[in-house]
């Protein structure tokens, strides 16, 4: 112990040891560093949902940290049948094929119709008004080809650390993807 | 048509139909538009782009650089109050306190434990500068830099003094609170330092009710007691303090010599001054602590050893913490819920258990196993740092001056001008209104006597 | 304030006369604090308020779309819909931008406040007086002394709580590979220590399989309402609309009925509730282990869900044409399910599954004879596993075997090709055969009177004692009847006669023991279902929805006819004085209303 000293060698002595201590802690740093480097990615990374383990619960909108979410509905067009009675769009036994809101299956009125010719109609996300709840992404799956799909929209989410929907998601469906692509669209039917 | 749809809903909606996932199908041709219809293109907003990224890190490091200027050349406490406002209003309010080091050694901790994370190099720069600096000139990240820190230090209006005992004793904390990050990230992913991080919300503006009283709790305390996050919590904090105990240079209250005032004795809101301390006249004084040493040597290991035990038993229930082992459990559980008639996330979860069992439970198992190990290291963690602060509560200090602690100073340059000295240094005084006489650099004899100065300052 | 020293000198503080700017400072601070404190407030309550009605949460305005689909022309009732769903939004997103406005304005008044705090705060303070010190020895030893309590409490209290987690926590999943495959593979055996196998009374008292218990068609303890009248619904209990078609025949344990239906994209199992008709579960059968990417071609005229469930009072069992057998729990999760390879049959596969004490019979004829694709499973009920198989020598089949107690062993009595083969229910090991089919086997064997019959289609019902080994042929037949015999519907029997039912509608009664025809009619009805008996009563379905019923008796006496107007093509299950006859589009529940159940909707 550093009482043994006399009076001016304990600073010393201390500094020594700090010294050395410092000298060890760099050299630890560095390797730990370049123990590092094998596990280093120059990109940084997303969240994202991976559509074909969705299971359009509806947790996206209730448990992003952001109100309204950051996840919203996106639309495959190539997928889309263009449907009159979309699922994803009118309530289960609609009451006329209208867009009034008894016949809306959006909560917040999100999906815009469009007719394009007959008897094909349009669908279109406002992503202003959607909240992510995958209602319509659910109707569109069981009853229709599944081309409305929930995705992390990157200009919104907050890439948070630990993401508070992915902790949450019930189909372990978000995982992080390099920045380079951060999307995970659907583009083409997986059989059939 | 409608007439169809709407039977054909009917008979599929009439019960819960519980569909298995299965990606896009195509039961409806997409068209083929005679009006030579365009089809719309999906947009994919960008997320931030790299060099937004690494712009974060030249900013991290140009702070670090001037906090470092600003602390040990300039000596200003009001250049590092603006530093840190600035880092409050772009490290967290713009950047939303989601790129800082405090949840940084998680990310390191999965890169090292988990084979499919990489990490992003912007987070290996974040964990390591700060440390760096550290090495050689103390915790100048949290005076100037932490937006967190900043918050905390803007936020104190009247510090309450916590006792130096308290506050020694609890400051084996943020050692436990690292382990336990450290712990649960490269066991089962999760963050638990940014899940229950509470200033975060208030960057964001935004956040659950529990994160917000947790937070808000946080900010009623911060007025009264300087930085409880950064001391009594903080994960990142501990690191520092390590790096910074064997600093090459080291914050100093005076300019230049002490003389032993004690102006700045109550200066540090954060109790990190410590009073000069005599070496002991009689040997035979140490002999207790010396026992104690002697005994807490030999305990260590056992320490160790039992909490290392305790560690690996409390890895079952932390097990939890991961979804999977959760969704395991509860698919295991003979007691479980009949599916409801509309379907719940966790009905949902259980359902996709109850469709491939094998690999949820393989998982389950796995990351089991990976707790069960991770258990044993992090009790043993745990046990070291106690026995560890038990140690180094034996060994005596020798001090001359008064001195901020190492490894508690934040390095915020409050004291500075406290010390008559750095009046005289600023100008603000002659050196001949200064109290006592004589430098008292190598005094040896201690400064016990009240009557050392009824000093005279000004406002 | 460096004037006054002798305030210096007092404890208390006190500056002599408060500076107008501390006031202002300080009234500035209150002011911004209550600020904060009015704007979080409002926050709050506006969030409490906006809770009762968000956008994905609006229990008035569902309870209004619900009103519109049983009145679907009120016009009065769009508008209010639409009038509430739109105050329902604009709420939702003012209330968002609300929040966010309060929370900027919370920051900016916490900014004032801090200022205007630190401000007051600092014109009142007053430069630090060193108290008298202390032996820093002596205080240092103090705090060394309680910080090494307060490390040692800390150390205790984490070793408590850990402690505190870890001993009550009991967790289920295990710790390596090997036991997870141990526990998926047993792992209902556990499961049926809890609950024990049904007794052979529970089964007996139910309909577990297709043409009930005993595989006659025979419950001695249903008896039938004398007046049933479906339009008037009398003795009636409910009906229930099945959407989805399939030609199998509902099994029933307890009070669920279970069917499966499906066609060439999607196969179901369905479980009704028994007392009220409701749909309690439906469950999609796809993407088991083997599942084929492509179905195979099946005519319509069987389809895919042409064999029927089989239950043991645990888990329902379906197979599908396409060789998907699944097990399902009866809360409707998933046992097991695999695909027992998709069966090579020109008509498409109709053998429906057995069980057997806690295991599961499937039968799968296919292909040529020659090939040697023919087999007879047996299956570990709890996990799908084989415990045994055979290759059977014989072409497609579409007959269920039967298993019977004879000779001191449960057999398996099979039919195929030519053959009539019984196998040893414990081992799989052939007992005895008997050549004496031909044509393509539809009906299936039955076991009274210690005889098996046998259909040969369109040809002759055949006789066989079942005590035999080897090749019975020569030894065993004990008599044939060859008149009106049919080629889709199976005998039945009560123990006493055994009653055929041709295709085309004729009935003939036949002494069990000897084969001598008691009576035959006919009725001029085209039959593909089986008929079955209700102690002393036979109901049989005609195609076209006529139902039948006769007495079961030495005599022939019809006794009651209704028309359901449905095509019929399953075999009525009767469990507990009840009657569920599958319709191609409903499903019935026939039999005098309980006191206790429910009007019927």
């Amino acid at each position: 112990m550093a009482d043994q000293e006399k009076t001016s060698a304990p600073v010393t002595r201390r500094d020594f040891l700090r010294q050395g201590s410092r000298v060890a802690a760099l050299t630890g740093l560095g390797g730990f560093a370049g123990l590092l480097v094998s596990k280093l990615k120059s990109e940084t990374l997303v969240w994202q949902i991976d559509p074909a383990k969705c299971l359009r619960c509806g947790r996206c909108a209730t448990e992003c940290v952001l109100k309204p979410s950051a996840v919203k509905c996106v639309h495959a067009f190539a997928l889309c049948g263009y449907c009159e009675l979309c699922t994803g769009y009118f309530v289960p036994e609609p009451n006329e094929l209208n867009t009034a809101a008894e016949n809306q299956l959006c909560p917040v009125s999100a999906i815009k119709r469009r007719w394009i010719e007959d008897p094909y109609y349009e669908y279109t996300i406002d992503e202003t008004l959607c909240i992510g709840c995958g209602k319509c992404v659910e109707g569109c799956h069981r009853f229709g080809n599944g081309s409305l799909f929930l995705q992390v929209r990157h200009n919104l989410c907050l890439n948070c650390n630990e993401c508070s929907i992915a902790r949450a998601c019930p189909g372990d469906a978000f995982r992080r993807v390099p920045v380079s692509q951060p999307y995970l669209l659907k583009t083409s039917y997986s059989h059939g | 048509m409608t007439m169809r749809g709407r039977s054909f809903y009917a008979l599929v909606l009439s019960g819960t139909a519980a569909v298995w996932n299965a990606a896009a199908e195509q039961r409806f041709p997409p068209p083929e538009f005679e009006s030579g219809h365009q089809l719309p293109v999906t947009t994919v907003p960008p997320p931030r782009a790299l060099w937004q990224e690494y712009a974060d890190v030249a900013v991290l490091l140009l702070c670090l650089g001037l906090a470092c200027y600003f602390v040990y050349r300039r000596r200003s406490r009001r250049s590092v109050l603006w530093l840190s406002i600035f880092s409050l209003i772009y490290f967290g309010f713009y950047r939303k306190g989601c790129i800082c080091p405090i949840g940084a050694p998680q990310n390191i901790a999965l890169g090292f434990f988990d084979p499919a994370y990489a990490v992003p190099l912007v987070v290996a720069v974040f964990f390591i500068a700060p440390l760096l600096v550290a090495l050689f000139a103390g915790r100048t990240f949290c005076a100037g830099v932490c937006p967190h820190g900043a918050l905390q230090d803007l936020l104190l209006i009247k510090p309450v003094k916590v006792p130096t005992w308290l506050e020694t004793g609890l400051s084996v904390l943020p050692y436990i609170y690292l382990g336990t990050g450290v712990f649960f990230a490269a066991a089962g992913s999760a963050f638990v330092i940014c899940r229950y991080d509470p200033f975060v919300p208030f960057f964001r503006l935004s956040g659950g009710l529990t994160m917000l009283t947790v937070g808000a709790g946080f900010i009623v305390v911060s007025m009264f007691v300087g930085r409880p996050y950064c001391r009594f919590l903080c994960p990142y904090g501990a690191l520092l303090r390590l790096a910074s105990l064997v600093s090459k240079w080291r914050v100093r209250i005076t300019p230049d010599f002490c003389t032993k005032c004690r102006l700045c004795e109550e200066s540090c809101p954060f109790g990190a001054i410590r009073e000069p301390v005599p070496p002991p006249t009689n040997p035979m004084e140490l002999a207790p602590d010396r026992r104690r040493l002697g005994l807490f040597l030999i305990a260590l290991p056992a320490l160790i050893a039992v909490f290392a035990l305790i560690g690996n038993r409390v890895a079952a229930p932390a097990a939890l913490v991961h979804p999977t082992v959760a969704l395991a459990e509860r698919y295991l559980d003979p007691a479980k819920p009949p599916p409801p008639k509309v379907p719940t996330p966790d009905s949902l979860a259980l359902e996709r258990a109850d469709h491939d069992p094998a690999s949820v439970l393989s998982e389950a198992a796995r990351i089991k196993r990976r707790f069960s190990r991770a258990g044993w290291w992090f009790g043993g963690w745990v046990g070291l740092v106690i026995g560890v602060r038990l140690i180094s509560l034996t060994s005596r200090p020798v001090r001359t001056d008064y001195e901020p602690d190492r490894g508690a100073c934040f390095a915020c340059g409050r004291c500075f001008m406290f010390c008559p000295n750095e009046r005289v240094r600023l100008g603000l005084l002659s050196p001949s209104e200064l109290p006592g006489t004589e430098p008292a650099r190598t005094d040896t004899a201690p400064v016990a006597s009240g009557d050392t100065g009824k000093p005279k300052t000004a406002t | 304030m460096s004037s006054s020293a002798s305030a210096e000198n007092q404890t208390g503080n006190q500056p002599s006369a408060p500076c107008p700017f501390y006031l202002a400072w300080r009234t500035s601070a209150i002011a911004s604090a209550v600020f904060c404190a009015v704007v979080a407030l409002a926050i709050l309550v506006r969030d409490f308020a906006s809770q009762k009605e968000d956008p994905l949460n609006a229990p008035t305005l569902a309870a209004l779309k619900q009103q519109l689909i049983t009145s679907p022309n009120d016009e009065s009732l769009k508008q209010k819909i639409r009038e509430l769903d739109l105050r329902v939004r604009r709420d939702y997103f003012t209330v968002l931008r609300f929040k966010q406005t309060g929370a900027w304005l919370l920051v900016i008044g916490m900014a004032v406040f801090l200022y205007s705090a630190r401000k007051a705060a600092r014109l009142r303070e007053t430069p630090p007086i060193p108290g008298p010190a202390s032996d820093p020895t002596e205080s240092h030893l103090r705090a060394a002394a309680h910080a090494r309590h307060v490390a040692i409490a800390a150390m205790a209290l984490f070793a408590i709580a850990s402690l505190g987690l870890a001993i009550p926590h009991r967790s289920r999943v295990p710790a390596t590979e090997a036991e997870i495959e141990k526990l998926l593979a047993g792992g209902a055996s556990t499961e049926t220590n809890a609950a024990p196998l049904p007794t052979p009374a529970e089964a007996a008292a139910n309909w577990p399989r297709f043409l009930g218990p005993t595989g006659n068609a025979f419950a001695t303890n249903v008896s039938i309402p004398d007046a049933i009248d479906p339009t008037n619904k009398v003795g009636v209990c409910w009906r229930t609309p099945v959407g989805l078609f399939g030609y199998s025949s509902p099994v029933v344990w307890g009070d669920r009925v279970f069917l499966t239906s499906g066609d060439e994209t999607n196969r179901y199992v369905l479980c009704y509730d028994a007392n009220s008709g409701e749909l309690l579960w439906q469950r999609l059968v796809r993407d088991l282990p083997g599942s084929p990417q492509k179905q195979p071609e099946i005519p319509a005229g069987t389809g895919f869900a042409a064999p029927s469930p089989a239950t043991d009072g645990q888990r329902v069992y379906a197979i599908f044409g396409n060789g998907d057998l699944a097990a399902f729990k009866f809360d409707g999760t998933l046992a097991w399910g695999k695909n027992m390879g998709v069966p090579d049959n020109p008509y498409g596969h109709a053998q429906s599954l057995l069980v057997w004490r806690d295991r599961l019979i499937v039968p799968i004829d296919q292909s040529e004879a020659e090939k040697n694709r023919s087999k007879l499973f047996m299956l570990e009920g709890a996990t799908g596993k084989v415990v045994w198989e055979k290759t059977r020598p014989v072409p497609s089949s579409w007959a269920t075997p039967v298993l019977i107690e004879a000779g001191g062993l449960t057999q398996i009595i099979t039919l195929g090709g030519s053959w009539v083969i019984s196998y040893n229910a414990a081992d799989g090991s052939e007992l005895w055969r008997a050549e004496c089919l031909s044509g393509e086997i539809t009906p299936s064997p039955i076991f009274a009177a210690d005889l098996v019959f046998a259909i040969s289609p369109n040809d002759k019902i055949i006789a066989i004692r079942p005590d035999g080994r080897g090749d019975v042929t020569k030894t065993h037949l004990a008599w044939s009847y060859d008149e009106n015999i049919p080629d889709i519907p199976s005998p039945v029997s009560n123990g006493a006669f055994v009653f055929v039912v041709s295709t085309p509608g004729v009935v003939t009664c036949l002494d069990a023991k000897t084969g001598a025809k008691a009576w035959d009619h006919d009725f001029e009805l085209e039959v593909n279902a089986t008929p079955a008996i209700a102690k002393d009563k036979i109901i049989m379905a005609g195609k076209k929805g006529r139902v039948v019923i006769l007495q079961a008796g030495a005599e022939f006496k019809e006794l009651a006819r209704f028309d359901l107007g449905e095509e019929i093509f399953a075999s009525p299950a009767l469990v507990a004085d009840r009657i569920y006859l599958r319709t191609a589009v409903a499903l019935y529940c026939i039999g005098a209303p309980k006191p206790n159940a429910q009007a019927t909707p």
